[in-house]
């Protein structure tokens, strides 16, 4: 059987438009467009909190913004522990409790990473961003 | 209709429609690919045994994780008050008795607990053991409520450690008696997280949830997969602050670590760390934490515990003898030591790349 396309051109008179106009220029702007997106979303950095949850016995004290640095106070069951958000990052700066387990505990930047000061009953979370690791091993 | 119809229509640009919608199908495919998350797992979170225990279920509706998250809750809190070694339940009672010269009578739970531990403590000869509860008392790393500030004076560590002798010995499992020198006491640290960890596990699978994380404070039990994909795991850096390595894990699998980074204290420029060697009395140097995975966590927490102690020269053989294959120790250098099950699976996030050392663990 002969090939259809090759009967085609045969017809047809060549076309005398140039190969490429504007609609096909439009569509490669997009293609390559897409292509870097994509590369941007599959492999650029991942997992970046957004925000950071402060949560004193379970209730919602306040949402901290990961973009605006600062050092703020949290009145717990004991006392008041300082919280710094700096960069992008947040950490227990300072806290009553005897151990100082939440400070050692350090900076959190990655989705779902969590420091706890448990003795005053505070904990940080980081949110937002897409959740890289389900669960942080320590 | 035929190919060239586009070449003599009227409208030049029509025969740009059919690349246009299929330009236009992809862009918005792209965007809610990257837009729209696959659903999330549900999270409870509780504190319990001093540290804090997050329950992630996935595929079941948030009624039902809740009631889950709830349950486990439940649990934990009763695990907690029988095993805490200077509360009011059986293991603190116990532990108050000590001191007498004939042996303590031991309630079957409790009992079932210490087989689990002392076939541990005796596998790994002694490098885990739960019979050290003194130590870590007079070391102050027994409760959140006690300041460790300096350590204890040298000498009475020394007596504690003479006087001392592993919870293999003192325990007889045939008639769940156990002899309690004085200063001796058990601190099932290290093992009853693990425990606590399998039991709620089992409780999960019992209400019919097949994919979920038990995290107790870092420390972990993964059964089934979260949705199209496995579990991912990050193991925190003991020194960067980061995560060190990803490990995906799916099936039933336990993750626990040891490390000395987060119950330690300084004194005059030293760290010193709530590990301690039931050899000499004093925190393993060397290491900055261990991390084992193995199907239950009891033995994954005891293990991790035993490996931190065994140290970076004797830890395979250690590994050996408890059954683990799977064993990740950084040293205080940063240097990493992994055994090739571990390395097969363990993805080390840093850049530049860590010093890493394979090493087998030996046949018996």
């Amino acid at each position: 059987m002969a090939d259809p396309g090759s009967q085609a051109g045969s017809e047809y008179p060549a076309d005398p438009r140039p190969l490429i106009r504007g609609g096909d220029i439009l569509i490669l702007l997009l293609a390559a467009g897409l292509v870097g997106a994509s590369f941007g979303a599959f492999w650029g950095p991942r997992g970046e909190g957004e925000t950071a949850l402060v949560t004193v016995d379970r209730s919602v004290i306040r949402e901290l913004s990961l973009d605006q640095d600062g050092v703020f106070e949290i009145e717990g069951r004991i006392g008041l522990s300082t919280v710094m958000v700096d960069g992008g990052r947040v950490r227990f700066l300072d806290s009553p409790c005897p151990g100082r387990y939440c400070v050692h505990s350090g900076w959190l930047h990655r989705s779902g990473e969590v420091a706890a000061c448990l003795p005053n009953g505070i904990v940080v979370e980081v949110l937002g961003g897409e959740r890289e690791f389900d669960a942080i091993n320590l | 209709m035929s190919r060239g119809a586009g070449l003599t229509g009227r409208r030049p640009y029509r025969h740009y429609y059919p690349a246009a919608l299929l330009t236009a199908v992809i862009l918005v495919g792209a965007g809610l690919e990257a837009c729209g998350k696959t659903p999330e797992a549900s999270r409870a979170r509780f504190q319990a045994m001093g540290t804090l225990v997050e329950v992630s279920v996935y595929g079941e509706d948030a009624a039902t994780a809740d009631a889950a998250g709830a349950e486990v809750e439940a649990l934990f809190d009763q695990l907690q008050q029988r095993w805490d070694p200077w509360g009011e339940g059986e293991l603190g009672r116990l532990n108050a008795n000590a001191g007498g010269i004939e042996p303590l009578m031991v309630d079957e739970d409790l009992a079932q607990l210490l087989d689990g531990a002392a076939a541990i403590s005796r596998d790994s000869e002694g490098l885990f053991d739960p019979a050290v509860g003194g130590l870590i008392r007079m070391w102050a790393f027994s409760s959140e409520e006690l300041v460790p500030t300096s350590p204890p004076d040298a000498e009475k560590i020394q007596q504690a450690v003479a006087a001392g002798r592993p919870l293999y010995e003192i325990w007889r499992a045939d008639t769940r008696q156990l002899l309690l020198g004085p200063g001796t006491a058990i601190d099932l640290g290290g093992f009853a997280k693990g425990v606590a960890v399998d039991m709620a596990i089992d409780l999960l699978r019992n209400k019919g949830i097949e994919n979920a994380i038990v995290n107790a404070g870092g420390d972990l039990r993964a059964i089934g997969r979260h949705g199209d994909r496995a579990w991912r795991i990050g193991v925190r850096d003991p020194r960067g602050e980061g995560v060190l390595a990803a490990i995906d894990v799916e099936g039933d699998e336990s993750v626990f670590t040891s490390g000395d980074y987060e119950r330690y204290f300084i004194f005059e420029g030293r760290r010193y760390h709530h590990i301690i060697d039931p050899r000499d009395g004093y925190p393993t140097p060397g290491v900055s934490s261990v991390t084992v995975i193995h199907q239950q966590a009891a033995v994954a927490d005891a293990a991790a515990t035993a490996l931190f102690v065994a140290g970076v020269d004797a830890w395979p053989r250690t590994a050996a003898r408890l059954g683990v294959t799977q064993v990740m120790l950084v040293e205080t250098s940063g240097t990493i030591h992994m055994s090739p099950q571990m390395e097969d699976r363990t993805w080390l996030i840093p850049d530049p790349k860590p010093e890493v050392n394979i090493q087998q663990i030996p046949a018996l």
